[in-house]
């Protein structure tokens, strides 16, 4: 049975797969033999998890992921001049 | 008269960097980080009679910072072709008995408490840089934006199956880049 023959190399991608929709009833069964036995596949699903946790996380209004960053002096004056001439 | 106000002399000050850094975490290169904060003060400016004092100013002005960027990623849909090309093979490696090497191991972090570790957010934030801007865009619209596949797929005009190969490759090409920039293996 082609279930028994699935290697790492095919779970993977099944694996980011069911991240973005729900994959069908067939798949879902492929996937979970696999997943039952492969620690390496469950390893795989923490680490795209903890991807998209922290992506969700830089996605916040206090995000500080990129600290070190300032807009360019020219720009703000630009913006600050816009404002004073049409506020 | 509620208590928040609008002062827009002080948007500059206040907020200016807060933006463009989070700009350049959702678009690739600082001309067009720049240009968003831009288009997000002057739309702002426009918009003041929305805002109805019901969240902070930062909150309201973050809104259509987002409003903005959105309106980005539907514009730029002209010029960038979505096709997987070569280019785009996956980076992850497989040995003759089709495992995964390295073999992924835990990262040494909790899932849950990634979101914690500012570090951590700070190499993901690089090494999203590093990716094509095809798959930059469509990593962001999914994992930040928090777009449903059907919307990207409708809106870009996607294949679903081809979405799904992108996410996956693009997940894979971060995976990689995080454990050389920053996780140490087990």
């Amino acid at each position: 049975m082609a279930i028994f023959k699935m290697t790492c190399k095919d779970v993977y991608p099944l694996i980011s797969e069911e991240m973005d929709h729900t994959i069908s009833f067939s798949r879902r069964v492929r996937l979970k033999m696999p997943l039952a036995i492969c620690n390496l596949c469950q390893a795989y699903i923490r680490q795209l998890q903890t991807l998209r946790n922290l992506a969700r996380n830089l996605g916040k209004e206090n995000s500080q992921a990129i600290e070190k960053k300032t807009l360019s002096p020219d720009t703000k004056e630009k913006i600050q001049k816009y404002i004073k001439e049409k506020n | 008269m509620s208590e928040e106000t609008l002062e827009p002399e002080k948007w500059v000050e206040n907020y200016a960097d807060m933006l463009y850094r989070y700009t350049l975490v959702l678009v690739k290169g600082p001309d067009v980080a720049d240009e968003l904060v831009q288009v997000t003060f002057f739309a702002a400016l426009k918009s003041q009679h929305t805002f109805a004092g019901k969240s902070t100013e930062k909150t309201w002005l973050f809104g259509i910072f987002k409003h903005k960027t959105m309106d980005r990623f539907r514009s730029s849909k002209k010029n960038l072709n979505l096709d997987i090309t070569d280019a785009d093979a996956d980076r992850i490696q497989f040995d003759t008995t089709g495992h995964m090497t390295p073999s992924p191991n835990n990262w040494n972090v909790d899932s849950e408490k990634a979101t914690e570790n500012k570090e951590l957010a700070q190499v993901l934030a690089k090494c999203m840089n590093g990716l094509s801007e095809k798959f930059h865009h469509i990593f962001v619209l999914k994992e930040i934006e928090g777009l449903s596949s059907e919307k990207i797929c409708k809106e870009f005009n996607l294949k679903p199956t081809n979405l799904w190969v992108m996410l996956h490759r693009a997940r894979n090409q971060l995976k990689l880049c995080m454990e050389s920039n920053w996780l140490t293996k087990e």
